[in-house]
C-alpha cells in the first residue's frame, strides 16, 4: 500500500464521515433545505478529489530527450548541441551546465531524459543505478597511467608469504616494487606486456600492516599505493603424521611442525607392529574428525588397508590430506592416487629437482625476520653447495587438479584437488629435509606451509570486506549478523543496519577500520579518497562502458511523468472557497439569529 | 821564511773569516728551515734537511775559502799597500831564478811587509745579515713550535643544533665540540667532531667541550641506560670525557631536567675486525722434480694493522697406506709490506723438516692484528704441498674393487706408427745415416712405451733379453709371480726407507696381479710385438717394424676393451632381500615407544604487541619493549636506533612521526613465525552441498 493509497483512503473516509454528518444534521434540522444539502454533498467530494489530484497530479505522456552528463574530467566548455548539460559534482565548474548533486536528482528534475551522453571519465558507483534503463552514449577516454588495478592479499597467517597482484600502465621502462613497512624493497619486478605484475612479501606477527606498491622508471616515481595486509592468528591446527618407516624426512617434518605451533601426532611404523612417535591412535571417523590435516607416505597408505575408506570419508567431511611418496610408487598405489584425480603421468622414477632460484641477497634478507632460537642466521642463509633434493618424475597436476608448487624447471611438484568438503594434495618432492640442512629453511617452510594452506580443514571466518575501498564511497560489508558495528580510526564506533546479511557503510576517513560482530572482528583498510586515481577512473570507465550495451526500458515508447499540479490546486482553492462561502451563507437556513437580534 | 809559509800566514785570517761568516749566516737559515720541515713533514725530513743544508753551507764556505788564493792575495796587497810598490808577487810568487834586481826589490819589500797585519786583509763581517737572520730564525722557530696543531689545545667550538628555543632563565647548549682520540694502535689521528653524533673505534677516548647560555649550574650528559656523566667547568666551557666501550645514546641535559627534553645523540663504537688471511698459493701443489724447498705465500689484511711476526703451523704427513705418521710444529715467520696488507712468504727447506717423497706438507698461517691489549688471532686457510710417491697409487678398501686404470698410452703407439710411416715417405730425401738416426729415435720411443706397458706385467718385459749370467738372483722371469716395480732411488736421508723395495719385492700387490689372465696374455702379446717393432726400428727398418707396431696397437686396443669391461665401476651386488626371513630374529626388548619432542617457543611478544598498538591508536608498552630490546640486542639489526626511537616516543607520546619511525624500525626487529597457515573460509550451507554433490572419485 503506497502513500497514494493511504491518502486516498483518508480523504474518502473524511468525505464519507462529513456526508453522514450532513445528512444527520439535515434530518435533525427543523427547516431542511434540500438544495443546500445537495450542493454540499456534491462540493465536498469534489474538493477532496481536487486535493488528491493536487498532491498526486495524474501522469501525462512526455517527450523523449537527450542530455549531456558531465563527469570527472569533462571539458569545461561542452559542445551544447541543443541538449541540456547536467554537471555532476566531480565535473567541477562546467560552463552553461545545470549542476546537480547526483544523476538521480538530475533525472527527477528532467523526467523527459531518455538518452544521455556521458562526457569525461565515467559515472561513479553512486550514479550507475540511476543511469540504468537509459540509453547511454559514452566514448571512453584513453586508459590512464599509473596503477590500473591492485589486488592486495585477503588475509595471511603470521609469517606467511603473500602475493600482491597489480596492473600498471605504461609498461615500458616501468619497475614495480613492493616496499615493506620499514621502507625496504622486498620484491622488484617488471610488468609483462599487459602490465600485470605479481609481487611477493612476507608477513610478521598478527596485526595490520601497510606495504607500499611503487611504480617507477629509472629515476622517477610514477605512482604508489598502500597495500594493506591483515594478519590473523589461526587456531593451532592438529596434524597427524603417518610414516611407514623412521627417516630424516619425517624427523624434520615433525620438528618443523612442532616448532611452528602445530598440535602434532606422529605415528612412525618401525615394522613388525612397532610404532614410534606418539601414543598410537586408531584410524577411524571419530579420531580423524579431531585432526585438521593428515600427512601420509605411500607405504603407510598401502598399510592402511581397510582404514583407507575411513580416511577418505573424513577427507570428504573437510579433513586435509597430503600424500607424500617416498620413492617410485607401486602399481596399486599409483592407480589409487590416480583415481583421486592426480595425473601421475611420466616415469615412475626419481628425477633431480631444480631448486627455485633464490631472490637477490638484499631482497631475501627483507623477507626473513630477525634470527630466532630455531632459526639462527647460519640455518637460513643458503650454503654454497646444493642440497640433494629430488622429486618423483610422475607429474601430479592434471586437468582436474590445481598445481601448487613448481621447481625451477617448471615441473610441478605439488598439486591439490577437492574431495567433498576436504582437499587432497600430492607432494612429489623427495628428501626435502635436505633444504633445512643447507640453510634453506625458508624455502622448506614455504613449501610445506603452502601445502598445508591449500588443504587444511576450513574454519569459520568473517567474510572479507572489499579489497580496495575509498573514503567517501559506499562500502558493502557482507556476511554480518545484526548488532554489528564499525570502529573508525579515530576510535568512534558506528552501528550498522544489516539488510539480508549485508550492510552499507560510508567511511568518512581513511585508515584501518574494524568490523566488530558478535562472533569476532575483522580489520579492513580504507584508502584515502585521492588514492589510486587511475584505478578509480578505470573502474568508473568500465562500469559506464557496461551501461552502454545494457537493455533500455522503452527507449522510444511514450513515457509517463507526473503532470503539473497547479491547475488542480487552483480548482481546489476555488471549490474550497465556494464550500466555505456556502457553509457560512444563510441560504436555505432557518433564521433564528435574525429573530434573536 | 819560505814563500809558502808566508802565503799561508797571510791568507789564513781571510779564509777563516769567510768560512765563519758563511757558517754564521747559514745556521739561522738552516734552523728556520728545519723547524718548518719538522712541523710540516716530521722529524726525519727535518734532520735530513739539516744535514743536507749543513753540507751545502760547508761546501760554499770551502769554495769561498779556496777563492782566497795566491792571485787574490797579491791583488789585494798591491791594491791596499802602496808601500809594497806593486811587487808583492815577488814575495809570494817568486820566480825560479830571480834577477839581481828582483832579489833586491824582494828584500826591500819583505821588510816593509810586516808593517801591516794579515788580519787587515780579511773581508769584514756581513754585520747586518748576521743580526737580521738569527732574529728572523728565532721568530720562525718559535712560531713553528707554538703553532697549534689540529686536535691540540682548546678545541674550536661549533654552534649547537639542538633545536631548542631559548627560554629565559633556562640554560641551553649553544656551542659544542666532541674530540675523539682513537687508541694508539689504530694510528688514527685525533679529530674534532662538530656534531655530537659520531662513530669512533672501540676504545677511543671521547672528550666533550660544551658551552651553555645562560651559564648552567650542573649540566650532565644523560646516557640512555647508563650512569650520567657529570661535566666540570673549564673556563667558560664545560668538559667531560669517557672511554668508548660500547655504542650508546645520550642527551645533553643543560637545565637539570627543566624545560624541553633535548634530542638524543648517538655514538657508534666501531669494533676492530679480525684480520683476513688469504692464501696466494694454490690449495694443493705437487713437488716438481729437483725441488728442494717450497715458498707458500699468504696475504694478511686488517683494518688497522697486522703484526709483522706470525706463526706458521707446519703439519707433515709422511708415509703411505696405513703407515702414516704426522708431525706438527709451529715456526715463526715475518711478513713484508705495509701494516694493513702484509705478505708472508716463508721459505721451507725440505731437508730441515724431513719432508720426503710420498708425504704431504700442510701449512697454515696464524696471524695476529695489532689490537691492544688483546690482539685478535686468526688462522688462515691450509695450503698443501704433496710429494707424490714414485710408486703408482695403490687402491685400498672399497677402491679395491676398482682397478687402477691403464694409462692412456694408446695414442703413443699410434704416434709411433704415424712417425714410422712419415719416415718411410721421406726416405728418398734423407741420407742413409740420417734415416738410421731417425728410425733409431722412433725405436727409442717404442722402447719407452714398451717399458711402460711392461710395468703392468710386473716389469718382466723390461729391457732387452739379458744374458744368462746376469740372472744371478733367485728370481727369474716367469717364475709365477710379478716382481714389482724397479727399486726407486732413496728418498733422502732421514726419510723412512722402503725396506721391502730395497731387499725384496712385494708379491701380488702391483696392478699386474689384478689383471685377469686373458688380459695379461693379450698385454704380453702386445709387448712382444712392440719388442719386434723396436728391434726393426733400431736397425733402421721402419718398413719391417710397421707390421709389428700395427699388431701391437691391435692388441693394446683389445686390452683396452677388456679392461673396460673388467674395470666397470659398479657397487657391490647385494643378494636380493628374502622377505620370508624378515622379522624372524630375536625381538626381545623391542617395543613401541613414544619419542617426546619439545617445541621451541619463540618470543616475539613485546615487539609484536607494540606493533599492533602503533598500527592502531593505542599507546604501546614502551617499558616492556625497551627491556626486550636490551635482552635481545644480539639478534636485532640496529638495537641502538630502536632504543632511540623508543626514548623519543616516550618523551613525546603524541608525535605521529615518532610513532611512524618506531613502527618502521619495529618491522625490522620482528620474527617471521614459521609454519602457520590460514585455513580457507568454511563454505556456507549451499557451498558445502555443492561440494558434496560434485565430489570426485576416490578409493
Amino acid at each position: 500500500m503506497t502513500m497514494e493509497h493511504v491518502t486516498a483512503a483518508i480523504l474518502a473516509i473524511a468525505v464519507l464521515i462529513s456526508a453522514i454528518r450532513l445528512i444527520l444534521w439535515h434530518r435533525a434540522s427543523p427547516h431542511p433545505h434540500w438544495l443546500r444539502l445537495a450542493a454540499l454533498l456534491v462540493l465536498q467530494p469534489t474538493c477532496a478529489a481536487l486535493l488528491f489530484l493536487a498532491l498526486y497530479p495524474p501522469p501525462i505522456p512526455v517527450e523523449g530527450g537527450t542530455f549531456i552528463i558531465a563527469t570527472a574530467g569533462a571539458p569545461r566548455f561542452t559542445p551544447n548541441a541543443g541538449a541540456l548539460t547536467l554537471a555532476l559534482p566531480e565535473a567541477g565548474p562546467v560552463q552553461g551546465a545545470e549542476h546537480v548533486p547526483d544523476l538521480a536528482t538530475g533525472l527527477r528534475r528532467h523526467p523527459e531524459a531518455r538518452r544521455i551522453t556521458v562526457l569525461g571519465a565515467g559515472l561513479t558507483p553512486r550514479d550507475i543505478e540511476a543511469a540504468s534503463g537509459l540509453a547511454v552514449r559514452f566514448d571512453p577516454p584513453a586508459q590512464g597511467s599509473g596503477i590500473l588495478s591492485l589486488t592486495p592479499p585477503t588475509a595471511a597467517a603470521p609469517g606467511d608469504s603473500f602475493d600482491v597482484g597489480a596492473t600498471v600502465s605504461p609498461t615500458n621502462n616501468a619497475i614495480v616494487e613492493l616496499l615493506d613497512p620499514a621502507g625496504r624493497v622486498t620484491d622488484r619486478t617488471t610488468p609483462d606486456q599487459q602490465g600485470h605484475v605479481r609481487l611477493t612479501g612476507t608477513a610478521r606477527a598478527a596485526g595490520n600492516s601497510l606495504f607500499t606498491l611503487r611504480v617507477r622508471t629509472k629515476d622517477r616515481t610514477m605512482a604508489q599505493a598502500s597495500v594493506p595486509l591483515v594478519v590473523l592468528e589461526p587456531k593451532p591446527q592438529r596434524l597427524l603424521l603417518l610414516a611407514a618407516a623412521p627417516g630424516p624426512e619425517i624427523k624434520y617434518l615433525r620438528r618443523w611442525a612442532t616448532d611452528a605451533g602445530f598440535d602434532v601426532t606422529s605415528q612412525i611404523s618401525a615394522g613388525g607392529g612397532i610404532s614410534l612417535g606418539d601414543a598410537p591412535i586408531a584410524i577411524n571417523a571419530a579420531t580423524l574428525g579431531q585432526f585438521d590435516i593428515v600427512v601420509i607416505d605411500d607405504r603407510s597408505w598401502t598399510a592402511l588397508g581397510g582404514q583407507r575408506a575411513a580416511l577418505m570419508a573424513a577427507v570428504r567431511n573437510g579433513l586435509g590430506l597430503i600424500l607424500r611418496p617416498t620413492g617410485p610408487l607401486d602399481a596399486a598405489t599409483r592407480s589409487q592416487w590416480r583415481n583421486l584425480g592426480f595425473a601421475l603421468t611420466g616415469a615412475n622414477s626419481i628425477a633431480p629437482l631444480a631448486l627455485p632460484k633464490a631472490a637477490p641477497a638484499p631482497i631475501a634478507r627483507t623477507r626473513l625476520g630477525i634470527p630466532t632460537e630455531i632459526l639462527p642466521d647460519d640455518l637460513r642463509l643458503p650454503a654454497d653447495f646444493l642440497p640433494d633434493v629430488s622429486r618423483l618424475a610422475l607429474s601430479p597436476s592434471s586437468g582436474t587438479s590445481v598445481a601448487l608448487l613448481h621447481d625451477a624447471g617448471d615441473a610441478p611438484i605439488a598439486a591439490w584437488r577437492p574431495q567433498g568438503r576436504g582437499r587432497v594434495a600430492l607432494f612429489t618432492g623427495v628428501d626435502s629435509y635436505a633444504l633445512v640442512l643447507t640453510g634453506r629453511t625458508p624455502l622448506y617452510d614455504d613449501w610445506w606451509r603452502g601445502l598445508i594452506r591449500a588443504v587444511v580443514r576450513p574454519a569459520p571466518r568473517l567474510l572479507s570486506p572489499p579489497a580496495i575501498s575509498w573514503a567517501g564511497e559506499r562500502v558493502a560489508l557482507c556476511g554480518i549478523a545484526p548488532r554489528a558495528s564499525v570502529e573508525q580510526p579515530a576510535g568512534r564506533a558506528i552501528a550498522l543496519q544489516p539488510v539480508a546479511d549485508c550492510a552499507a557503510f560510508w567511511p568518512a576517513q581513511s585508515g584501518w577500520h574494524r568490523l566488530v560482530t558478535k562472533t569476532g572482528g575483522m580489520s579492513f583498510y580504507v584508502q584515502p579518497g585521492d588514492a589510486l586515481p587511475a584505478m578509480k577512473s578505470a573502474r568508473n570507465r568500465d562500469a559506464t562502458l557496461l551501461l552502454r550495451g545494457a537493455p533500455t526500458t522503452a527507449a522510444e515508447a511514450t513515457r509517463q511523468a507526473p503532470g503539473p499540479a497547479w491547475p488542480f490546486a487552483a480548482a481546489w482553492l476555488l471549490v474550497s472557497a465556494l464550500l466555505w462561502w456556502l457553509e457560512r451563507s444563510r441560504i436555505g437556513r432557518a433564521q433564528p439569529a435574525r429573530s434573536s437580534m | 821564511m819560505s814563500a809558502e809559509s808566508l802565503f799561508a800566514q797571510w791568507v789564513a785570517p781571510a779564509r777563516q773569516r769567510s768560512v765563519l761568516d758563511i757558517i754564521g749566516l747559514a745556521l739561522p737559515v738552516l734552523a728556520a728551515l728545519s723547524a718548518m720541515a719538522w712541523r710540516v713533514f716530521g722529524p726525519s725530513v727535518a734532520l735530513a734537511m739539516a744535514v743536507i743544508g749543513g753540507g751545502l753551507a760547508l761546501l760554499i764556505a770551502r769554495k769561498r775559502a779556496i777563492s782566497h788564493d795566491r792571485a787574490w792575495l797579491i791583488r789585494r796587497l798591491d791594491a791596499s799597500r802602496p808601500d809594497l810598490e806593486d811587487s808583492s808577487a815577488l814575495l809570494f810568487l817568486p820566480p825560479a831564478t830571480p834577477t839581481p834586481l828582483q832579489a833586491l826589490q824582494r828584500a826591500r819589500i819583505a821588510d816593509r811587509l810586516d808593517q801591516g797585519s794579515p788580519h787587515d786583509l780579511a773581508a769584514p763581517w756581513s754585520r747586518g745579515w748576521l743580526i737580521a737572520l738569527p732574529c728572523a730564525a728565532v721568530l720562525i722557530v718559535v712560531a713553528m713550535v707554538l703553532w697549534p696543531r689540529p686536535g691540540e689545545g682548546p678545541p674550536p667550538l661549533a654552534p649547537s643544533q639542538e633545536g631548542i628555543a631559548a627560554a629565559p632563565g633556562l640554560p641551553r647548549l649553544i656551542a659544542q665540540n666532541l674530540r675523539i682520540l682513537p687508541p694508539a694502535y689504530t694510528a688514527l689521528p685525533r679529530r674534532d667532531s662538530a656534531r655530537l653524533d659520531a662513530q669512533a673505534p672501540l676504545g677511543s677516548r671521547l672528550e666533550w667541550t660544551l658551552r651553555f647560555d645562560p651559564a648552567a649550574k650542573a649540566p650532565r650528559l644523560l646516557l640512555v641506560d647508563g650512569k650520567p656523566l657529570t661535566l666540570r667547568r673549564d673556563g667558560d666551557s664545560w668538559v667531560t670525557g669517557m672511554t668508548l666501550d660500547r655504542s650508546f645514546l645520550y642527551r645533553v641535559d643543560a637545565a637539570a631536567g627543566r624545560g624541553p627534553t633535548p634530542p638524543l645523540h648517538r655514538i657508534d663504537a666501531l669494533s676492530d675486525n679480525p684480520p683476513q688471511v688469504k692464501a696466494l698459493s694454490p690449495a694443493l701443489t705437487l713437488v716438481k722434480p729437483g725441488q728442494r724447498n717450497w715458498t707458500p705465500a699468504f696475504a694478511a689484511t686488517d683494518d688497522y694493522g697486522v703484526a709483522a711476526s706470525a706463526r706458521l703451523r707446519v703439519t707433515l704427513a709422511i708415509g703411505e697406506g696405513e703407515n702414516v705418521t704426522f708431525s706438527e710444529r709451529e715456526i715463526p715467520v715475518s711478513g713484508t709490506g705495509a701494516a694493513r696488507d702484509r705478505r708472508f712468504a716463508p721459505s721451507l727447506d725440505f731437508a730441515r723438516f724431513g719432508f720426503a717423497a710420498g708425504g704431504d706438507m700442510v701449512v697454515q698461517l696464524i696471524v695476529r692484528d695489532n689490537r691492544s691489549p688483546a690482539p685478535q688471532e686468526v688462522r688462515g686457510p691450509s695450503v698443501i704441498l704433496r710429494w707424490p710417491s714414485a710408486r703408482a697409487p695403490e687402491s685400498s678398501g672399497l677402491e679395491g674393487m676398482v682397478n687402477t686404470t691403464l694409462p692412456a698410452y694408446f695414442r703413443s703407439q699410434r704416434q709411433i706408427i704415424i712417425d714410422a710411416e712419415a719416415l718411410l715417405k721421406r726416405k728418398g730425401s734423407l741420407s742413409a745415416d740420417r734415416y738410421l738416426v731417425n728410425s733409431g729415435t722412433i725405436g727409442n720411443d717404442q722402447q719407452i712405451l714398451r717399458g711402460r706397458y711392461s710395468q703392468f706385467l710386473g716389469g718382466e718385459e723390461e729391457g732387452e733379453p739379458t744374458l744368462p749370467t746376469a740372472d744371478a738372483q733367485g728370481h727369474s722371469d716367469g717364475d709365477g709371480h710379478d716382481h714389482g716395480p724397479p727399486a726407486k732411488a732413496s728418498a733422502g736421508f732421514g726419510a723412512p726407507e722402503d725396506v721391502l723395495a730395497e731387499f725384496g719385492h712385494p708379491h701380488d700387490e702391483s696392478p699386474a696381479s689384478s689383471l685377469d689372465p686373458e688380459t695379461r696374455a693379450t698385454l704380453k702379446k702386445a709387448v712382444d710385438e712392440m719388442w719386434g717393432s723396436e728391434r726393426e726400428l733400431k736397425q733402421g727398418r721402419p718398413d719391417l717394424a710397421l707390421p709389428y707396431a700395427n699388431r701391437a696397437l691391435r692388441f693394446i686396443k683389445e686390452v683396452q676393451q677388456a679392461t673396460r669391461v673388467f674395470l666397470s665401476k659398479v657397487g657391490p651386488e647385494l643378494p636380493p632381500i628374502d622377505p620370508t626371513r624378515r622379522m624372524t630374529g630375536e625381538r626381545d626388548g623391542i617395543a613401541s615407544r613414544t619419542l617426546p619432542l619439545a617445541s621451541v617457543k619463540s618470543s616475539d611478544g613485546p615487539a609484536a604487541s607494540a606493533w599492533r598498538a602503533l598500527e592502531g591508536s593505542a599507546a604501546p608498552d614502551l617499558t616492556a619493549l625497551g627491556n626486550w630490546v636490551r635482552a635481545n640486542e644480539g639478534r636485532l639489526p640496529d638495537p641502538l636506533a630502536l632504543t632511540a626511537a623508543i626514548d623519543t616516543l616516550r618523551q613525546s607520546p603524541r608525535c605521529a612521526a615518532c610513532r611512524a619511525r618506531l613502527q618502521s624500525l619495529l618491522w625490522t626487529a620482528m620474527e617471521r613465525p614459521m609454519g602457520q597457515a590460514l585455513p580457507r573460509r568454511r563454505p556456507d550451507d549451499m557451498g558445502a552441498r555443492y561440494l558434496q554433490m560434485i565430489q570426485g572419485g576416490g578409493s
